[in-house]
């Protein structure tokens, strides 16, 4: 290879990946701060999918961006609200409660698609989102393109990053939530009340994951189609380990992810003699890699997935 | 488990059928009729009960493989990956060693080779959790992926029969009609039925009356209660995962023996070929009670069967049946679970 491929590749990969680590990380905050608050919840492959039917439908028909994204986005809070009242007032059990909401997402965003456009129809589409340019950043070379200029989510999610992480670990609220997540007994004695913090923090997970749907359809791929997401639900699950529940380390493991799913599309065209088929596992064995060289060291919070069952 | 409480999750999963009915809305198909043409083409006609047998094969087998690691709390996800290995090294080697071997024995080393596919590819998620902590839900989950590929390279590749190329769709050659399990005589659903039923009427006995089994759902009550108990907890979990991974493989081989005779490519967006997603429902609703699994699968592979017809006559898509699964599983999870004679109990005192 030589160095013009080389950087050509380089420049590739940091352009696609940051759009392209959004959908994941969009739903993998949400899941840190709800897995943080101690509630797993598997659904959001789930509502991921529900999100992504929703806000394409919205858009469709109103073609109103905003309007779209936050539909999507309380579809996703309904649908966690149900994991809720299953898992944190009934305490019956998160896996289970989390893979029946993964099934209904993924049964009933092909049936809301089907409904409305036909089983065997071809898929409509409608306009991604835009890049926006800040003005002057922009114009930086090399740098300037892939850094100031994505479309207008990224921007907000990166804000919201910084908001996530300065809550959970410089703010009382978010040493509450840590608490409740590490031992709700303890929280309760503190005078903090779990099931309410739980649900705060379940509801904003579900908000994240159904606008990481919408992100998959609105901004990046721009029509709907069955079982779209493929596994990265469970890939931010899998991330929010990665990131030992540290919003700055998993913002990180998305990146990597994004790098994958932009190198392997190009390592496709470039050496077509390794099947392609060996290409699309790629996503899957990397996060397997990625949970194997982290899983020994990542401490949970210590209530994580345990309902909280109040004594006496 | 008491009569009250088995009637209390029957009534349960009802309720979430009828909950579930309501999708149907979506094709402005009343919910009432939706559901009556749903189940009476699963289960009303001559037809649609042998459909429905036919592929309550894997669903039972799976469906048994998974209250194993359940009963430990091993949320084993990863019954689709393990059950396309099993297809994947029983083809081979039922390929193989086709023309050496007479039928039955061609038939017993592929299923040997089924269990050893499945089992190995249970392997990684479960020394991972087991040695790193990871989360066994993803990292099966994640086999699953890969297995997809795995498979859909092999028949479009090195797997690939000559039939297949001429009609450019991925599939092996097809395993001789003479070395398939025999049908039912009378009928056309597979014997496999009978060796499903045989291996869950097995596991009952073996999770109920044995120590493994015993052990099993001490682990299952927690880490603290099996250390004190003197449970080894890794041996057990391993061995649990090593059979569900090889009994899924099986369901795999008899899948291709029983079934489908060539070995196809298996889409993780198509419901109909997602035994085992579906194989996770059919476990939960039966509350991991092997016996009950038999009912379980036969209730869902008719949804599944009777919504094949749906799809033809009002167009719903089959995608329709794995969110009844989900809604089902959710108030079965209620109803297995919640103590309303405590409730109840609670209320008084107070």
């Amino acid at each position: 290879m030589n160095s013009a491929l080389i950087i050509s590749i380089i420049t590739t990969v940091l352009i696609g990946m940051i759009p392209r680590a959004m959908p994941i990380f969009a739903a993998a905050i949400g899941e840190t701060v709800d897995q943080a608050a101690g509630t797993l919840n598997l659904g959001v492959e789930g509502i991921m999918l529900m999100g992504a039917i929703i806000g394409f439908v919205v858009d469709y028909y109103t073609h109103n961006l905003v309007l779209a994204f936050l539909t999507a986005g309380f579809i996703g809070i309904a649908f966690s609200a149900i994991h809720g009242i299953v898992s944190i007032t009934m305490k019956l059990d998160q896996v289970v409660s989390g893979t029946a909401l993964w099934f209904i997402g993924w049964g009933l965003s092909g049936v809301i698609y089907a409904s409305i456009f036909g089983i065997s129809s071809i898929p409509p589409t409608v306009l991604t989102l835009k890049p926006v340019y800040i003005s002057y950043l922009s114009s930086i070379p090399f740098f300037g393109k892939f850094i100031f200029g994505e479309d207008p989510l990224v921007y907000i999610l990166i804000v919201l990053l910084i908001v996530v992480q300065y809550f959970l670990f410089h703010t009382k609220q978010g040493l509450n939530l840590r608490t409740v997540g590490n031992d709700p007994r303890v929280a309760e004695v503190m005078g903090v009340n779990p099931i309410l913090y739980r649900y705060a923090a379940l509801l904003f997970g579900g908000f994240m994951a159904g606008i990481a749907g919408a992100y998959l359809t609105l901004a990046i791929v721009g029509s709907f189609y069955f079982d779209m997401t493929a596994g990265m639900g469970f890939i931010a699950v899998a991330l929010v380990y990665f990131g030992k529940w540290n919003p700055w380390r998993v913002f990180a493991g998305t990146l990597i992810f994004g790098a994958v799913y932009v190198l392997y599309f190009m390592m496709e065209s470039i050496y077509p003699v390794i099947p392609y088929e060996f290409y699309q596992m790629l996503p899957y064995l990397v996060t397997l890699v990625m949970i194997l060289i982290i899983g020994a060291k990542a401490r949970a919070p210590a209530a994580l997935t345990l309902p909280y069952i109040k004594e006496g | 488990m008491n009569i009250i409480k088995s009637i209390q999750i029957i009534l349960f999963i009802v309720l979430g059928l009828l909950v579930s009915s309501f999708t149907f809305l979506f094709f402005k198909v009343p919910p009432g009729s939706g559901l009556s043409t749903l189940l009476y083409q699963g289960f009303g006609t001559i037809g649609g009960i042998a459909g429905t047998l036919q592929m309550t094969i894997p669903l039972l087998i799976i469906g048994v493989a998974l209250t194993v690691p359940f009963t430990a709390k091993f949320w084993n996800i990863g019954a689709q990956g393990q059950f396309i290995l099993g297809e994947i090294f029983a083809t081979w080697i039922g390929l193989e060693l086709v023309r050496t071997l007479p039928p039955f024995l061609d038939m017993l080393v592929a299923a040997v080779f089924g269990f050893i596919g499945g089992a190995i590819w249970a392997m990684p998620p479960t020394i991972m959790k087991l040695y790193q902590g990871a989360n066994e839900v993803i990292t099966t989950l994640m086999m699953n992926f890969v297995a997809v590929y795995l498979l859909l390279w092999l028949v479009s590749g090195p797997m690939e029969g000559a039939q297949a190329k001429l009609v450019n769709a991925p599939a092996s050659a097809p395993i001789p009609t003479n070395y398939m399990l025999p049908t039912i005589p009378g009928t056309t659903i597979s014997s496999g039925i009978i060796i499903a039923v045989i291996i869950a009427i097995f596991f009952y006995w073996f999770l109920r009356y044995t120590n493994f089994g015993y052990e099993l759902k001490l682990i299952g009550q927690g880490e603290n209660v099996a250390l004190y108990s003197g449970v080894r907890i890794k041996r057990n979990v391993i061995l649990s995962m090593i059979i569900s991974g090889g009994i899924s493989g099986i369901a795999g081989m008899i899948m291709v023996y029983g079934i489908t005779q060539t070995l196809i490519p298996q889409f993780f967006s198509d419901v109909s070929t997602s035994f085992g997603y579906v194989g996770i429902a059919v476990a939960m609703i039966a509350s991991l009670n092997p016996i009950a699994v038999i009912f379980a699968s036969i209730f869902l592979a008719g949804i599944l069967n009777g919504a094949y017809v749906m799809e033809a006559i009002y167009s719903v898509p089959i995608d329709v049946v794995i969110s009844i699964y989900g809604i089902v599983m959710i108030f079965s999870l209620i109803g297995v679970m919640i103590d309303f004679e405590k409730l109840f109990r609670r209320r008084k005192i107070k």
